[in-house]
């Protein structure tokens, strides 16, 4: 993986992932936001843990799950 | 040559949290009822241990006290959630479908994969000790699933007896393996890794071992890598120690 793919990141206090190329527009996040422009008093939506208690994770998806994409040269 | 850490019961992260003020919607039993929680890792507001271990991020030794005392339905993903009980009972609820009584024995893994919730109460006068285990899943977003297994300490005495994950009836989706071995008298058990790039976190359970040389007591614990056995020696006293095995 290199430093211009996205990446995921899983909250460690409930396993709610955020994605860079998928982003939360549910929750005002376009998709391509990448980690570090996301506030950082930003907390999981699912559970209030806080950003710095989010891990990168190179876990791939189930089958049937979102294809990770590359960003746009 | 293996590498290991040692982390005795008093140095893990102990936390207490009430059923009243700011955690009341997290923990319910109201106002009676706490939860004792003791981290081996990183949790919560517990920031000062390990991170974890190889795909463990979680291993809490937490008590229920007083009727009522429970985790509220919350909500989780990806994690695979594993809780052994040690004593009292639990009763446990996800939205797989299941709603389970657990006693002293019995254990459940509970993969929230695309998304699942669950609660966890003791409803009863005795408090209620269990071994809670997350491990990151080997693939996000899996469907969720929910298996329960039962360890039966007599018919399985003086072996280290495969609870779940690879070799073991239960499988869960990860490159990982729990064990337990309760032992009545003097042993050598060697346990041997899938690979050197699998570590061993051994957790005492109840009294005393020698894991790789080194003497655990209550509660304490050893993580090993780099190695291709690991050898606990028991003596006449009842030890009693989970073992994960688990994917750098």
């Amino acid at each position: 993986m290199s430093d211009r793919d996205f990446k995921r990141w899983l909250c460690l206090g409930c396993g709610f992932s955020y994605d860079e190329a998928l982003g939360l527009p549910e929750h005002g996040i376009s998709p391509g936001t990448r980690w570090a422009d996301i506030p950082d008093d930003w907390c999981c939506p699912d559970c209030g843990t806080p950003k710095h208690l989010f891990e990168m994770v190179e876990i791939p998806y189930a089958p049937g799950q979102p294809t990770p994409q590359r960003p746009p040269l | 040559m293996s590498n290991s850490f040692i982390l005795r019961a008093a140095d893990r992260g102990h936390e207490t949290i009430l059923s009243t003020g700011p955690t009341a919607s997290y923990v319910g039993g109201h106002p009676d009822a706490f939860i004792t929680r003791q981290s081996s890792f990183n949790f919560h507001d517990y920031q000062s241990g390990r991170a974890g271990f190889g795909r463990i991020r979680v291993f809490g030794d937490e008590t229920f006290n007083n009727p009522g005392c429970s985790y509220n339905m919350h909500p989780h993903h990806n994690f695979i959630i594993c809780a052994f009980v040690l004593s009292g009972r639990l009763q446990h609820i996800n939205t797989t479908g299941n709603n389970d009584e657990l006693l002293a024995g019995d254990y459940y893994a509970f993969s929230a994969g695309s998304g699942g919730l669950h609660t966890e109460i003791n409803v009863h006068r005795e408090p209620m000790n269990a071994i809670y285990l997350w491990m990151l899943p080997d693939h996000l977003y899996l469907p969720p699933s929910y298996v329960r297994g039962r360890f039966d300490a007599e018919a399985s005495a003086n072996r280290i007896k495969p609870l779940l994950g690879a070799d073991a009836a239960l499988p869960i989706p990860q490159d990982a393996k729990v064990s337990r071995l309760f032992s009545t008298k003097p042993g050598r058990h060697v346990y041997r890794p899938r690979s050197s790039g699998h570590g061993v976190y051994c957790f005492v359970i109840d009294g005393t071992l020698a894991c790789d040389g080194t003497t655990l007591g209550s509660r304490d614990s050893k993580g090993i890598w780099n190695a291709t056995e690991v050898v606990l020696e028991t003596g006449d006293a009842p030890a009693d120690a989970l073992l994960v095995e688990t994917i750098l």
